[in-house]
This record gives structure tokens, C-alpha cells and sequence, in this order.
């Protein structure tokens, strides 16, 4: 028997019954469409945040950091060990290709008083090197001296009456001393590195950072946790990830500081992406993952009706047996059968699963993402369902006996 | 003259030969439905068998149409041993050599009249082109060239066995089996009907048909009694036509 006649034939038999098809259908259409929801959203979240961290670092630069592995989700948790030394530093912007290295070094700043205003925490000021703020100084100029202040645009109302360049604010320490600094310039760049989960209120000269350590030459020097390392273009930015990971592992003061269990990380903007992304695909494969349940609830619907459908046509089997059908004539008739059911409940299901995912994802204001190789998994899914859950049925269908069938009423 | 005709080609070719069937169900205690039957069809034969209920007729019937085998004796049809045949091989015997007409009608309620002419050769067939013009053909001969795209309870009863009758004879048989063509039908359509048979039979077709009544019967050369699974006699049909 030919396929297409198969096809003819069974077409027939699901029209012929387009409550029942409609329902066992809907079985599909739920399963399918849950699973392209949930990637639709899983990407969209993705992207969002892909965008977010791109918005705010236009530089072509990568983040220094150390990382060890943990359990659970995620893989690596940030260690905030101080084993990037002065030389370091000073090495690694002699490396081609560097643009200028800025280590991050937060101070320990308990509170910030401006005349008669205080302010204590919630806010992080940060020591690090002019360089690296001076595209972004939108009033004023960049420290020179250590008693100057680069205030963040973003904090000019840390106290009460706007801060601005020529005020004067004091520092208090946690060690209890304190220093006065004057605001000489403003700057419009907040996001710094990466963990920052406090906002950085201000930057001032890497005069004022105090943690040393004792380096494996036997020399005290500054020692920081993290650092930006800026290439000087977009084009050569892998090459000089290479290069600065390369000396940083291998002949670095930091490669013999840090515990064995620490790893030195340098990330560029795309590599963060990539790894919030794994994160977020774990949890999306997950939660697909449930959804695909529901895929499985759907074809033993599919093998449900099947099963009755076999029941109720079995006077038809019997005519068709009687005028010449082959057991594989009927195997073939009621598995095109279910896989035309699961074909279109997976079509629809994509459909739609694209269309509720479209209206979630612009509903929160994530960028709208297809995920075509779900979309095709989807529909491959729904085709093996289908067939699977018509074997059995159709195997039952093949069984019938003519004799008995015709005398079925 | 059909008779005639019938007796020439008989010496020719048997259609069906039936040796000592036997066929026992076991049914609490076990029921003989055939208890050593031996008929044989020749080409171009219209026989008719008859019978009270139980007496045998409709395992008769599926032994010819192929649907069962004898515990016991040789099945042959159109020259090949039913017994030694594999369920798939008989499928292919029923589709290519047999054409059925039911008591019920039997056609799938949900294809057209058209569709259900041809549908033997959808199993074993591979031709595609000209198979609207045969099922055109078919049903222009049984009357029904204006019926084709009507779907089976569109149709009345007699048109149902009419189109029955077209897809019994669609694949070109080497034996037509009827099981009571008339039964479900009032006796006009059941006299126009036995008229189509009658064509048949003229037109050299063999025939073997399953029947309670008696002038049904008569339209056939021979009338085969059958009671309690044997047959207990074979009455000759002459000077009635």
C-alpha cells in the first residue's frame, strides 16, 4: 500500500472525527508548546541579560578575577583573594596589545561625610588608576593627587543637596582613621567589573590602597583581588586574553599566590555572557525539561484514542482485511494516523508556543528569540510520539480477525 | 446459453476445489461447521448453497474467501493451496482473485463511492492513473454513474450493494463470493439486484453465493444443500430461465 494512499485514507478517519482529533491533538499541542514557551523565555532572558552587560562595557577589555570551583549550579563562585601584585600589574601593560591594566581595589570605607550630611554604607569607593576613567569623565578631570575624588554621576545624591566637583567630602575608614578628598570630576561609568553588587560611589588614586603582601621575591607590594585589562582594539582582544592569561598563570606573582584550588580567570564581556548563559540554560533545560512531562501525558492520550479508535473501526479493519488488506496495510494506516496527529498537534504547539513565549518575553521587555533547534526537536518529538504511541494500537488493529470483525456490529 | 457456456469452460478450469474440508470450533463442545465437504466451482459456474442456520454456509464461505483454513482436507483457489499459503499471501489471493459482497454491504462509511470501488486495488495495486475511470466505469455499469463522490450513508441500500458489487468486481476476480446479497434489501431491489447477478453470470463470471431463499437460489445453475456441516445434496437449476 502506498504511503500517500495511506495518508488519503487516514486523513479521512481524523476528519471524520474532529472532536476526538482535536482533543487528542490538544494533548501535543500543550506538550510542544510548553517546552518552546519555556526556551522561548530561557533564551529571551539570555539575550536580555547579554545585552545589559554588553550596554554598559563598549571597551574591548577582559576581567581578572579568581575563581574556585563549588557545588551546585553555576559551577565556580569569585574568591576575593588579593594575589595580583604591583609587578604584575606592571608586566602585564608591557604585554603587546595592552591597552592599560586597572586593578580594582575597593577601600575599606565605612562612612562618607559631607559637611554636616553623612552617609554610611550602601556605597563602595574604589582605588584604581586614572586611565581607565578618563573616556567616561563627563564634568571635571581625573584625580592627579591622592587627596582627589572622582565622584560616579550616579551618586551625586548620597547625601542630602547635590555633591558636585569642588565639594569636599571625608572618608572614614573602618580602621577609624579618616581622609578628606575633593570631588574633581564626575563620571558616567558605574559598571566597573563584575561582582560589584555594591555601587561604586567614587575612584580615587591607588595612593590610598594600603593591602600589601609579601611577594615570592620576599618584597612587600599592593596586591589586588581583581583587575581590568583593556586591549587596545576590539580585533586583537582574543590575542591579548591569550597573551595576559598565559602570563598570569605561568610566571605571574598571582600564579604562586593564589591556592592550589583557585583559578585565574580572565573574561572578556562575551565570555560573562557565555557564562551566565550556561547558567541560565541549566535552568531552562530544566524547567523544559517538566514541560516535556506533559509531551508524554500527551501521547498516551494519542495512544488512548487509538485504542478506542481500533475498538470502534473494527468492522472497517475486517472489510479491509476482507478485501485484501495486509496486516502491514493496517499497521501502516493507523500509525500514519497517529503520526498526522502528532505532526500537527507538534505544528501547533510550536506555533503556539512562539506566540505565548513572543507575548512573555515583550510583556517583561526581553528581546523576542527563536529557538529553531528546539523548534525542530519539538516537531521530531512529535512525530515519535506519535508513531509510538500508534504501534501498539496498530499492532492490535492488525490482529483483528476478519471473520469475527465482519460479524461486528 | 449461459450454461452452456459455463459447462464448456468448466472442462477447461475449476475455480475453486474444496477436498474431505473439514473445520471443527471447540466451543464447550465441539461444533463440526464442516464435516467433510468436497465441491468444486468451475470457471464460469453460478452455484448457490443453502441451508438452515449453523448448518455450515458461512464457514464455507470464509474457507473459499480465504479468511479461514480447514483443520482438515485441501483448500484450492485459482489454482493455489489455501492451506500452504502465509496470512500475507492469502491477503494478496483475496485482493487480486476474490471479490466479496456482503449481507451488510460492508463499504468503509467514510470514502466515496468511487473511492470504495477501488479500494482493493489500494492494497495491491500500484497504479495510480485510471483508477477513477475504472471505478467510473464500474459504477456506470451497476447503474450508479451519477453516484461516484456520494459517501455510503448518502446512498440507499440498494445503491450501497450496487457499489458493492462494482468493487467486488474492480480487480477483475477469478470468483465472486456473495453471503445473502439480498437479505438486508426489500424484494424489488432485491430482484434488480439478482438482474445485475444474472449479467454477471452471463458476462462468464464465477459465483458462489450464500443464501436462505429459495427464489434467490434459483438464479443460480445449482443449488448446493448443506445441513449440520455436510452437504445433502447438490440440486441441478435447469428449465426455470
Amino acid at each position: 500500500m502506498k504511503l500517500t494512499e495511506s495518508f488519503r485514507i487516514s486523513w479521512r478517519a481524523i476528519t471524520g472525527h474532529k472532536l476526538r482529533s482535536s482533543l487528542t491533538t490538544l494533548g501535543i499541542i500543550i506538550g510542544v508548546g510548553a517546552v518552546i514557551v519555556f526556551m522561548v523565555l530561557g533564551g529571551a532572558f539570555e539575550a536580555n541579560i547579554a545585552q545589559d552587560i554588553q550596554e554598559g562595557n563598549d571597551e574591548p577589555g577582559m576581567w581578572v578575577n579568581t575563581q574556585q570551583q563549588a557545588g551546585g549550579f553555576g559551577g565556580t563562585q569569585f574568591v576575593d583573594a588579593a594575589i595580583y601584585t604591583e609587578s604584575d600589574v606592571a608586566a602585564l601593560e608591557s604585554i603587546d596589545g595592552v591597552e592599560y591594566v586597572a586593578p580594582e581595589a575597593s577601600l575599606p570605607v565605612a562612612q562618607l561625610n559631607h559637611g554636616d550630611q553623612q552617609r554610611t554604607g550602601g556605597f563602595a569607593i574604589e582605588a584604581t588608576t586614572g586611565d581607565r576613567l578618563e573616556e567616561d569623565i563627563t564634568t571635571g578631570e581625573s584625580f592627579s593627587a591622592d587627596d582627589e575624588l572622582v565622584l560616579s554621576a550616579e551618586a551625586t545624591d548620597l547625601v542630602e543637596g547635590e555633591l558636585g566637583v569642588g565639594d569636599e567630602v571625608e572618608l572614614s575608614y573602618e580602621d577609624g582613621t579618616s581622609k578628606t578628598f575633593t570631588i574633581v570630576g564626575l563620571v558616567d561609568d558605574t559598571s566597573s567589573g563584575g561582582n560589584n553588587l555594591i555601587p561604586t560611589a567614587g575612584y580615587v588614586s591607588l595612593d590610598n590602597y594600603q593591602t600589601t603582601v609579601a611577594t615570592p621575591d620576599g618584597d612587600q607590594e599592593r596586591a589586588y583581588s581583581s583587575m581590568i585589562v583593556t586591549a587596545e582594539s576590539a580585533e586583537t582582544l582574543d590575542e591579548t586574553q591569550e597573551a595576559t592569561l598565559d602570563y598570569l598563570q605561568t610566571e605571574s606573582d598571582a600564579a604562586q599566590l593564589k591556592q592550589d584550588e583557585y583559578d585565574i580567570r580572565a573574561q572578556t564581556v562575551d565570555d560573562a555572557v557565555d557564562q551566565i548563559g550556561d547558567i541560565i540554560d541549566q535552568f531552562t533545560f530544566l524547567i523544559g525539561g517538566i514541560a516535556a512531562i506533559s509531551l508524554v501525558v500527551g501521547s498516551i492520550g494519542i495512544a488512548n484514542i487509538m485504542i478506542v479508535s481500533v475498538t470502534e473501526r473494527t468492522r472497517e479493519i475486517g472489510i479491509m482485511k476482507a478485501i485484501g488488506a495486509r496486516k502491514r496495510d493496517i499497521i501502516q494506516l493507523f500509525i500514519v494516523e497517529a503520526l498526522i496527529l502528532g505532526v500537527i498537534g507538534a505544528v501547533i504547539g510550536v506555533a503556539v508556543g512562539l506566540g505565548i513565549g513572543y507575548l512573555g518575553a515583550t510583556g517583561i521587555g526581553w528581546p523576542m528569540v527563536y529557538p529553531v533547534n528546539w523548534i525542530a526537536i519539538a516537531v521530531v518529538i512529535g512525530m515519535t510520539v506519535g508513531v509510538l504511541s500508534g504501534l501498539y494500537p496498530a499492532w492490535r488493529g492488525a490482529r483483528v480477525d476478519p471473520i469475527e470483525a465482519l460479524r461486528h456490529e | 446459453m449461459a450454461v452452456a457456456e459455463a459447462g464448456q469452460q468448466s472442462s477447461s478450469a475449476t475455480t475453486v476445489d474444496l477436498q474431505d474440508v473439514r473445520r471443527t470450533y471447540h466451543l464447550g463442545e465441539p461444533v463440526h461447521a464442516l464435516d467433510g465437504v468436497s465441491i468444486s466451482l468451475p470457471a464460469g459456474s453460478f452455484t448457490a448453497v443453502m441451508g438452515p442456520s449453523g448448518s455450515g454456509k458461512s464457514t464455507l464461505m470464509n474457507m473459499v474467501g480465504c479468511l479461514d483454513t480447514p483443520d482438515d482436507g485441501e483448500v484450492t483457489v485459482a489454482g493455489q493451496d489455501v492451506t500452504a499459503l502465509s496470512g500475507t499471501e492469502r491477503a494478496k489471493l483475496r485482493g487480486t482473485e476474490l471479490g466479496f459482497i456482503f449481507q451488510q454491504f460492508n463499504l468503509m462509511p467514510r470514502l466515496t463511492a468511487a473511492e470504495n470501488v477501488t479500494m482493493p486495488l489500494v492494497f495491491h495495486n500500484d497504479i495510480d492513473e485510471g483508477r477513477r475511470e475504472r471505478a467510473e466505469t464500474l459504477l456506470d455499469r451497476v447503474g450508479l454513474g451519477d453516484r461516484l463522490d456520494h459517501t455510503p450513508p448518502e446512498l440507499s441500500g440498494g445503491q450501497r450493494q450496487r457499489v458493492a458489487i462494482a468493487r467486488a468486481l474492480v480487480n477483475e476476480p477469478s470468483l465472486i463470493l456473495a453471503d445473502e446479497p439480498t437479505g438486508n434489501l426489500d424484494t424489488g431491489t432485491g430482484a434488480e439486484i439478482m438482474d445485475l447477478f444474472e449479467q454477471l453470470h452471463e458476462a462468464g463470471r464465477t459465483i458462489l453465493m450464500v443464501t436462505h431463499e429459495r427464489h434467490i437460489a434459483e438464479h443460480a445453475d445449482r443449488i448446493i444443500h448443506l445441513v449440520d456441516g455436510r452437504i445433502e445434496e447438490i440440486e441441478q437449476v435447469g428449465g426455470e430461465r
